[in-house]
């Protein structure tokens, strides 16, 4: 049966399309059938992000209104083959998803894909209720920045309360910390939350820890998720957050500030 | 000279208030027969304040008091928006008018620290209130009332989350949400937690910020009223 996985964060621009993006591409790479649906409707990024932009024909939406097929609307990564996008339309807005039309589109994605991600608008509205509603297991995306936790804090209710999960009292959810932006050197400095403190706050398992990076806006802006610049920090982080979700443990990298050493810093490393 | 066996004291109670919508003591008489047959125990004894707001100005005092009697309820008194002349009137009848205290639920918070809500406070503090408890973390903008209970939380209190109990409140975790025990104005509700760092505390209606729990940040500990003040004390 697919796992549906929502990435979700409360707060926007903390890296939920950059993670969804990533953590998609990286699991089609290890060979699992994934689909990755946009439900930012009205505000279309994921299709930027994967670099995929120009072949949007159909939407998410077009298939929930019945005006066109799934297949039609799903668009083949050209980098792997297993796997597709779902975009969300951009002349639309968040009231033209409901439940029942989603539930049905997700149910006949199912027969065919692994994976099933889903990447969440920001916000608590409805948008962002209809994207983790089915979903079985859910990636939090944090800045550690006291907003962000706070906000995710608040997502996190709402996945223990207003999910299928949550309604229909089956085994909750499973949560998984991804904390992203994160710079070592300013937690030293005291400047930054640590990985500790967020843990502490939100109490659910660490997936992973995402450095602060300059891969990260380059990769968007190129439409190739970060988790392909494989010499970057965040490419690897990214790597192990898709291990860790296959049920690998992996030690966390990058929490520590890189000293450098005095050839790194003469050469430019 | 002595007063000692005597004492004038205010003191709130729960009364039952009849409103009338007309004041035909014919039509009065076959609802309130139709009422009390649904359950003539409820009502027996039951002193009632009449309300008479919505009634215009031929209104049989009297004929309202014996009707009343008659089904057994105890007649207190009148009440309802009225203008002076009415009021007076009533008074040279010989009936007691009822002032309503409008008092809405923060502010009952607030003014509960007066002697007239120490006395319920006293009453309400001999009841045995059973427990609400609440398995995992409570998470911010989730708010947790324990009615007539008290609370405990297994798990820690989000910023942003809000647990309020009519009893005590024990949080087995880190508070760091807004804690109200004693909602319903008892000042012997305690909040206990194993980590303090909550953005709010209130015993009955009497709460402190958390800059005033510098103290104690971050540790063990509970919050009390003794000696008409919040008091903030290590708890191991």
């Amino acid at each position: 049966m697919a796992r549906i996985i929502v990435v979700t964060s409360g707060k926007g621009g903390v890296g939920k399309t950059t993670s969804s993006a990533a953590i998609g591409l990286g699991l089609a790479l290890k060979g699992h059938k994934v689909v990755l649906i946009d439900f930012d409707i009205g505000l279309r990024n994921l299709d930027l992000i994967m670099g995929c932009e120009r072949r949007v024909v159909y939407d998410f939406v077009n298939v929930i209104n019945g005006e066109a097929t799934l297949n039609q609307a799903l668009i083949k990564d050209k980098r792997v083959s297993s796997l597709s996008i779902l975009p969300a339309s951009q002349t639309r807005d968040k009231d033209a998803l409901n439940k029942e039309n989603v539930g049905k589109v997700l149910e006949e994605l199912g027969k065919t894909y692994d994976y099933i991600i889903c990447d969440s608008p920001a916000g608590i509205e409805a948008g962002a209720m209809m994207a983790l509603y089915y979903a079985d297991e859910a990636i939090v995306t944090t800045n550690p920045e006291v907003s962000s936790v706070r906000d995710s804090d608040r997502i996190l209710g709402m996945l223990a309360s207003r999910s299928r999960r949550a309604e229909l009292n089956l085994e909750p959810i499973k949560e998984h910390l991804l904390l992203t932006r994160y710079s070592p050197k300013r937690v030293e400095e005291g400047e930054m939350l640590s990985v500790e403190d967020v843990e502490d706050i939100l109490s659910i398992p660490l997936l992973g820890v995402i450095p602060e990076s300059q891969a990260v806006l380059k990769a968007s802006n190129a439409g190739e998720p970060v988790i392909l610049d494989t010499e970057s920090d965040a490419g690897k982080a990214y790597q192990d957050v898709v291990d860790r979700l296959l049920g690998e443990s992996i030690d966390f990298r990058f929490l520590h500030a890189e000293k450098k050493s005095i050839f790194s810093r003469m050469f430019g490393g | 000279m002595s007063d000692a066996n005597i004492e004038f004291k205010g003191s709130s109670f729960t009364l039952s208030v009849l409103h009338l919508k007309t004041s035909k003591l014919a039509d009065l008489r076959i609802d309130l027969a139709q009422k009390i047959a649904q359950a003539p125990d409820f009502f027996y004894l039951v002193p009632v304040v009449i309300c008479i707001e919505k009634l215009d100005c031929s209104i049989d005092y009297q004929g309202i008091k014996t009707l009343i009697e008659e089904f057994k309820f105890t007649f207190v008194g009148f009440t309802g928006s009225i203008d002076k002349e009415q009021r007076s009137l009533i008074r040279e009848l010989g009936f007691s008018f009822v002032n309503t205290a409008r008092i809405n639920t923060s502010k009952q918070l607030v003014i509960a620290d007066s002697p007239v809500n120490k006395r319920t406070s006293d009453f309400v503090s001999n009841t045995q209130y059973s427990d609400k408890i609440h398995r995992g973390q409570i998470r911010s903008g989730q708010q947790i009332y324990a009615k007539d209970q008290n609370l405990v939380v297994i798990g820690s209190v989000s910023a942003g989350a809000e647990v309020i109990a009519d009893g005590n409140i024990h949080v087995y975790g880190a508070l760091r949400g807004r804690a109200i025990a004693g909602a319903k104005g008892h000042h012997r509700a305690q909040i206990y937690c194993q980590n303090l760092e909550a953005e709010l505390v209130s015993i009955n209606g009497n709460y402190w910020l958390s800059e005033s729990m510098e103290q104690h940040w971050g540790s063990p500990a509970y919050i009390h009223f003794t000696d008409s003040e919040l008091t903030l004390s290590k708890l191991i």
